[in-house]
């Protein structure tokens, strides 16, 4: 080995540019193989397809909705007919384009409040998981706080602190609420992994904590984080319904929750007009139910076991 | 007298279709009866799938493709799972390199015993206590064990009481895979001993599966060689000793040496044993950034841990230690586990603090060393990890793992860290360079890894590197090349080495002065090869009595 003087592999990739580089497995190869292994999962298939057609309908809601979501002057409390397929409401309005605009809202809170649920669970849970002594059991009391105060209570005392802000308060809403229990998680993972060796030779390597626990740590645990994400989405789903059909949201916007609330108000059941009660709470129930079964999908990247148990 | 065991042209495959990989590759043996047969290959040589195989514990995606496994007369291969427990009363058992993590935590080992017991009911319900007792025996191990739980016992007893349960259903052959692998050296001995005891007291046949040559050597009568899923020899102990006729036998047989001869002679190292003790470090131009040369003083150090229980005494792990590690010197810290010397390599690197006494580098005292100052530190000491599967992310490229402390410590930016980590692979032997930086961890040997690990270590341009058993985790055959390359490394560019381990074949070739450690203390240091040619302290004799030597068996 000739250390000393430059040998001559050095000298020939002095004059290498950076761009003749070999590039490294692309990041879109890997995102390819991961969904893969969760399309190959029954059940998450079911999930993707359901979720699509959901999104699709939410995005195409325009289109596809016969009538506009607020428009009235038809007959009121209607059955269904050839021109108002489930009926109308007891504004005179068509039950099936409410639906279709509507899950444009529960799928945008949803989405939107699992994120940023995901985004506060990771950054709290992951530096609670680094960080030892006093720092460790401050983050351990306010995390703690969070989990032990019943759910529904607390949004609808803030929801009702916060009253007329729309969705974006609902957002608000389910996030405080809805992040703890992901740092729990990610945290006991982070506590795992901080242990291993490639984290003890990045410490070697002169890492600074911050880099090691989201370049190091983080990469690391992204299918839990996605699975966290789902769970945290279809909680905000239901938690979305749930603050609406409670009037606690704007009763003016159309989501499947404030048809839940307006159907509720005006009796929908008693008067037999079964379409109203059961099409909104059906889609929520679908939506919540894709997500849960994307995530079992989600759950086979991470464990090898899950995939392989079905061949036997 | 037919034979016992007769395979004939087995293969297996993992995966189906393209993509399948044949770990056994049209494989034959017979094993006779009461004969002592060991299988020796390196990891990835199929060795183990075949001892499944031959079990009929084969699971998916590993499947028989092919051949005809037969046990007294019966194909294994094509027993139902019912059949095939019938099967195990009198016929195959198998020990497991983890069969002492195989215990359930929470039952005795009585009750083990009688799971065996009442799922074949071979034996009287009234007679189960004096049989559990009979195999318990047979193991060396007292009866009273049979109501301790497995937590309570260590891995060498553990081991013994799998090797008991194997032992309940008096099978006509005894399958151990790996069985003292994952023990320590002194207990792995012992182990072996009784195993060897066994089978000649009990006149099971034996199919000793192992990665090491020496302890199969010593201990069967005939070996089989493996390499990439087929047999390459077949042949009595003694005839693969003194003449082995495949090149793979040979080159595995070059790496054992005894450790105590006058001149020990590994592949890579020939003709480097005889240096000159203590030369004066070397200085490299490449490294003419180093103002001074430091040493790393230990002075009366100790640490305690806290009693893992209320009422049990403290853990000692490190117990007035004293030493200097000069710089461009090489010592070796050796001692079987438990002896304090990884606990001793995490207070030189600030990872723990002492109890008491000082750990010092240079002007640094290391032992007072705040979380966010040992960057100081790291410039100087770093280290190499005993398994290179865990100590690199899996995530990030061999090219990023090296930049990170390239550009951490020597401040160098975009094309001059390139280059500089394209240097330390070349360094490492790891070329053509361009193609490995870009390589993940998983499209690397583990030797390849290790080298990726040390030139990690490299980066910094330390002048302490501490490796922590840095190649017990490697192949027989990759582990030369690692500690020819440490060796190097210390000869060209000064950097004082303290190799942990508790392999004294490899501390023979690597070190000039060693120290041994027990339970903590040092019980003897001084040179190298004089303190393991002439040993003076009883422990220092145990250790090198434990190592396993194909020829010993011979001189006996």
């Amino acid at each position: 080995m000739s250390t000393q003087s430059i040998p001559p592999s050095t000298r020939a990739v002095r004059a290498i540019e950076e761009a003749s580089i070999a590039p490294a497995p692309s990041p879109l190869k890997v995102v390819l193989r991961v969904a893969s292994t969760v399309w190959s999962n029954g059940k998450a298939r079911i999930g993707i397809i359901i979720l699509g057609l959901m999104i699709l309908i939410a995005v195409f809601a325009p289109l596809l909705a016969p009538y506009g979501a607020r428009q009235n002057g038809f007959d009121r409390s209607a059955d269904a007919s050839a021109a108002h397929w489930l009926g109308t409401t007891a504004a005179g309005e068509d039950v099936l384009s409410q639906l279709i605009w509507g899950a444009q809202i529960s799928i945008f809170v949803g989405l939107i409040a699992g994120l940023l649920s995901t985004v506060i669970a990771v950054l709290v849970g992951l530096s609670w998981g680094y960080v030892r002594g006093f720092g460790a059991d401050v983050i351990n009391f306010i995390v703690n706080l969070f989990l032990v105060i019943p759910g529904l209570p607390l949004m609808i005392v803030i929801a009702a602190y916060l009253s007329g802000g729309g969705i974006g308060m609902i957002i608000v809403v389910v996030v405080i609420t809805g992040w703890a229990w992901g740092a729990r998680v990610l945290r006991s993972q982070t506590q795992s992994l901080r242990s291993r060796d490639f984290v003890t030779a990045a410490v070697f390597s002169g890492e600074r904590p911050f880099r090691i626990v989201f370049r190091e740590i983080l990469p690391n645990m992204t299918s839990l984080i996605v699975g966290n994400f789902f769970g945290a989405a279809t909680a905000a789903i239901l938690a979305e319904a749930g603050l609406e059909y409670l009037g606690l949201g704007d009763t003016t916007v159309v989501s499947w929750g404030t048809m839940l609330f307006w159907a509720q108000n005006s009796n929908a059941l008693l008067t037999g007009q079964w379409a109203l009660l059961f099409a909104p709470g059906l889609c929520i129930a679908l939506l919540a139910t894709s997500l849960t079964l994307i995530n079992f999908g989600v759950d086979g990247i991470s464990n090898p076991r899950l995939r392989e148990g079905k061949q036997r | 007298m037919t034979a016992l065991l007769e395979i004939t042209d087995l293969s297996v495959d993992y995966g189906e279709g393209a993509d399948s990989t044949h770990a056994v590759n049209h494989v034959s043996f017979t094993l006779e009866h009461g004969e002592f047969v060991g299988l020796v290959g390196e990891s990835g040589s199929g060795k183990s799938t075949l001892g499944f195989a031959v079990t009929g514990l084969s699971k998916p995606p590993a499947r028989v493709v092919g051949g005809r496994i037969l046990l007294d007369g019966v194909d294994i291969a094509s027993l139902s799972s019912d059949d095939l427990r019938e099967q195990r009363h009198g016929g195959i058992a198998m020990v497991l390199q983890s069969g002492m993590n195989a215990l359930n935590p929470v039952r005795s080992i009585r009750n083990h015993f009688v799971d065996i017991f009442r799922a074949h009911g071979h034996i009287d319900r009234a007679d189960w206590g004096t049989r559990a007792a009979e195999l318990v025996a047979k193991v060396e191990l007292p009866s009273s064990v049979l109501d301790r739980f497995p937590g309570e016992l260590s891995g060498g007893m553990r081991q013994r009481v799998s090797i008991a349960l194997a032992l309940s259903l008096e099978p006509k052959l005894m399958v151990f895979d790996e069985p003292t692998t994952a023990l320590d050296v002194l207990v792995q001995h012992a182990v072996m001993d009784t195993i060897i005891e066994l089978q000649k007291r009990e006149n099971f046949t034996a199919l000793l599966i192992s990665h090491d040559l020496g302890i199969v050597l010593e201990s069967a009568q005939r070996v089989l060689v493996m390499h990439e899923g087929e047999i390459v020899e077949d042949a009595p102990s003694r005839q693969i000793l003194e003449n082995p006729g495949d090149d793979y036998t040979k080159m595995l047989l070059s790496h054992y040496a005894d450790p105590r001869a006058e001149v020990v002679k590994l592949p890579g190292f020939e003709g480097r044993t005889r240096r000159a003790p203590a030369a004066a470090p070397p200085t490299v131009s490449s490294r003419t950034r180093r103002q001074d040369q430091k040493a790393i003083v230990v002075e009366h150090v100790s640490k305690v841990y806290p009693a893992p229980r209320r009422g049990e005494p403290q853990v000692t792990a490190v117990d007035d230690v004293s030493f200097t590690l000069e710089p461009g010197q090489s010592l070796a810290l050796v001692g079987a586990s438990g002896s304090g010397k990884s606990t001793l390599a995490k207070l030189i690197t600030a990872v723990e603090k002492p109890s008491a006494g000082s750990v010092r580098f240079g002007d640094l005292d290391v032992g007072s060393l705040r979380r966010g100052r040992f960057r100081q530190l790291h410039r100087d000491v770093q280290m190499v990890f005993q398994d290179p599967y865990a100590a690199l992310n899996p995530l990030h490229t061999v090219e990023y793992t090296l930049t990170r402390p390239v550009v951490n410590f020597t401040g160098l930016k975009g094309l001059d860290a390139r280059r500089r980590v394209l240097e330390l692979l070349d360094t490492v032997g790891l070329s053509p360079v361009e193609e490995f930086a870009a390589k993940l961890p998983h499209q690397l040997s583990g030797g390849q890894r290790q080298r990726v690990v040390i030139a990690r270590a490299l980066a910094s341009n330390p002048q302490v590197i501490i490796a922590d058993e840095p190649v017990s985790m490697l192949d027989v055959s990759l582990r030369a090349g690692v500690l020819a390359l440490l060796e190097d490394l210390r000869q060209q560019w000064g950097v004082s080495l303290l190799y942990i381990t508790h392999d004294l074949l490899s501390a023979r070739v690597v070190t000039d002065n060693i120290m041994v450690l027990n339970g903590g203390r040092v019980v003897e240091r001084g040179n190298t090869a004089e303190v393991l040619r002439n040993p003076s302290d009883e422990y220092t004799i145990r250790l090198l009595d434990a190592i396993p030597n194909p020829g010993r068996r011979d001189v006996a």
